[in-house]
């Protein structure tokens, strides 16, 4: 073989083989795909296509497209007759309940990672470990421990009965108050079922993750920022409100609208702590779907709903940070 | 007087005593350098100063007032930081005019004011602009501004030049102080820097190891330095350790004759100048054979790296200046005159 044969044929070779890995790329592409669309798509196509089938009466449902279960969850079962908010008015509870319990979180979680920040490293370490590691608590063990803490006849309420407190409360006369915020009957206090207990659970399940996601923000914040207002005449509170909540604008935004989404779809905590009629579009889904109806099109068009819902904040969380890096 | 003093003032961190036991003066409308290097103290100092460290001991006066446990947000030194530590959610407008509008002046008049300043420091037509928008020299000066916004009494600045390249460093030495001259305002700048502490203070104080070596003016630090430290601090010296003996120091086997007095038998330090020292045939004292090891030409200076029976010694000569023309290899005669000898008691070696 002459010397440009050779080179002719080093040159074939070479050409193929980008051939072989285009072609390896796009199987791999391919696979991805299918992985995406079979574990991804295709559970919330399937969940989408059910919205749109009909319940049969006393069986299960079937395959349609009726847009009978969105205009139920908009204006209810008796429509035209009567308009009832019942559906509308769990997702405002899903709202409400999510809204307060990742504020609670977020502005608890402020403070102790502000000071999380300040300690020593290898300190920051060992909480950061901490904390992690308590995300490894399921939501079922979390709500099991705030239930036996919560419960009347074994928890915070017995201890307030045995201290002497719950007497305290009701000869300083704060006992009608807590009665009036349903957080006590005529003989003690309780927690079960209340707005308290609720959100106080939901919010320590996304505590950690509070943490979690403003650590990197706050650590990275300059202290001289601080110094510097304060040489300025700034006092605490001042170099709070104008530079430190300032510079961490964004990640508390971002943090807080995390975890609401998050919490919008906590059915466990909802349950155990939260009145029945309070009860949240999280827990209606699956009262439809696996529970007592069996009216797994209106389930899953709830499902959407609660989706779109999330999804309608996460834009508008977005246009804000669009428009907060714009100024 | 309306000065500033520090009496006693030192400050521990646990164990460790960052800054020793310090009397100093700030006298009113004068620029001082606490000057040394890295960990000295020098910034714990002005930190103490301005009221975000709290002295472990001692007391800080401004005028007749003990300003000791006063915090930092009420003793309102204007503070320019090593990092700058300008607020990135405002606009240069809004930093400027931080302290007057937290301090309640209505907003339009605050951002008159800023504006003003901003000229000042010739930054006019750039209060609309992001931080992130400006150089480092642009940035320094707006620091600058925001903290002489509130018209502080005394003004510090830590590093103030460390984040500039060396050409704007320059400038903005020379522009600093003339600033500072205009307002008469008591300034306190900490530097590792002794070209810009030579080149900005009316006072130096030299500290080392959290003690203060020598408090005096930039020439007096440089020409009469109070130790070996501040000698080898401030500028180049050539050293040689040795011992004092009748009006001469032996250093190995030469004899240097000295004009200081120190009892017979001390162990001493020899510290000169490269400028003071002299390659040339003049007769007189302290006459040393030597050979060229490394010709350095800076353009304005040109440098003798000479190897000598005391040890290697470097010779200066300045643009202009009559010196010899030497290369490397040849052998001379390296003079060092009495009086330009520093000779500083030496702590001998355990």
């Amino acid at each position: 073989m002459s010397l440009t044969d050779d080179m002719h044929a080093q040159g074939r070779s070479a050409a193929a083989a980008p051939d072989g890995s285009a072609m390896l790329r796009r199987v791999g592409l391919f696979v991805l795909s299918a992985i995406i669309f079979i574990f991804c798509v295709l559970p919330f196509g399937l969940v989408l296509a059910i919205s749109f089938g009909r319940k049969i009466d006393g069986a299960g449902w079937v395959w349609d497209f009726t847009l009978e279960n969105y205009q139920r969850f908009f204006v209810g079962v008796l429509w035209p007759d009567e308009v009832t908010f019942l559906y509308l008015q769990q997702l405002g509870y899903s709202f409400y309940f999510a809204i307060i319990a990742s504020l609670v979180a977020v502005l608890t979680a402020l403070p102790f990672t502000l000071l999380l920040t300040r300690l020593g490293r290898s300190a920051q370490a060992l909480w950061l470990v901490f904390i992690m590691a308590s995300l490894s608590l399921s939501e079922v063990f979390i709500v099991m421990g705030w239930d036996i803490l919560l419960s009347n006849n074994s928890g915070l309420p017995k201890l307030f009965k045995e201290t002497g407190l719950t007497q305290w409360l009701k000869d300083t006369g704060y006992f009608q108050t807590l009665r009036d915020w349903g957080l006590a009957n005529p003989r003690n206090v309780k927690f079960k079922t209340s707005d308290f207990a609720t959100i106080l659970t939901m919010s320590y399940l996304v505590w950690p993750y509070a943490v979690i996601l403003l650590y990197p923000a706050l650590s990275r914040i300059d202290p001289a920022l601080a110094e510097a207002a304060r040489t300025m005449g700034a006092g605490r509170w001042t170099v709070t409100r104008t530079v430190t909540l300032p510079a961490i604008r964004l990640p508390l935004f971002g943090t807080t609208l995390l975890l609401f989404v998050f919490l919008l779809g906590t059915y466990v905590t909802v349950t155990v702590f939260a009145a029945p009629n309070k009860h949240t579009t999280a827990v209606a889904i699956y009262t439809n779907i696996r529970g007592a109806n069996l009216n797994a099109p209106f389930g899953a068009a709830q499902a959407v709903m609660l989706l779109v819902a999330a999804g309608v904040c996460l834009y508008l969380g977005h246009l804000f940070n669009r428009r907060s890096e714009a100024r | 007087m309306d000065g500033l003093v520090l009496k006693g003032v030192s400050k521990s961190f646990g164990n460790t005593r960052a800054v020793e036991p310090t009397d100093l003066t700030f006298a009113r409308g004068e620029l001082t350098a606490l000057l040394g290097p890295s960990g000295c103290g020098k910034t714990t100092l002005l930190r103490m100063i301005a009221g975000l460290e709290e002295p472990t001991r001692g007391t800080i006066r401004l005028g007749d007032t003990d300003i000791t446990a006063l915090p930092a947000h009420r003793r309102k030194f204007g503070m320019v930081f090593q990092s700058f530590a300008l607020f990135p959610h405002y606009s240069v407008r809004e930093n400027v005019a931080y302290s007057l509008t937290i301090g309640g002046m209505a907003r339009a008049r605050a951002h008159e004011k800023a504006d003003a300043l901003l000229e000042t420091v010739q930054l006019g037509g750039f209060g609309d602009r992001r931080i992130g928008e400006l150089s480092g020299g642009q940035r320094q000066r707006v620091a600058i501004a925001r903290a002489l916004a509130q018209e502080p009494q005394v003004f510090l600045l830590d590093e103030p030049m460390s984040a500039l390249d060396a050409k704007l460093r320059e400038e903005m030495q020379v522009e600093l102080r003339l600033l500072q001259q205009r307002l008469g305002i008591t300034t306190i700048v900490v530097t590792h820097d002794q070209r810009e502490a030579m080149t900005m203070a009316d006072k130096i104080v030299v500290m080392s190891n959290g003690r203060v070596e020598q408090i005096a003016q930039p020439q007096e630090v440089y020409h009469r330095p109070a130790n070996a430290f501040v000698a080898d601090f401030i500028g180049k010296a050539n050293f040689f350790d040795g011992t004092y003996r009748d009006g001469a120091v032996q250093v190995g086997g030469v004899q240097l004759r000295a004009s200081a007095q120190f009892r017979s038998g001390s162990p001493v330090r020899v510290a000169i100048r490269p400028e003071r020292a002299c390659i040339d045939d003049d007769p007189g004292d302290n006459r040393i054979a030597a050979r060229v090891m490394f010709v350095r030409d800076l353009g304005p200076l040109r440098e003798y790296h000479l190897q000598s029976d005391i040890g290697p010694i470097i010779v200066e000569y300045a643009a202009g200046e009559t010196g010899p023309t030497l290369a490397t290899g040849d052998e001379t005669t390296v003079r060092l005159p009495p009086d330009a000898l520093q000779i500083f008691p030496r702590a001998e070696a355990a």
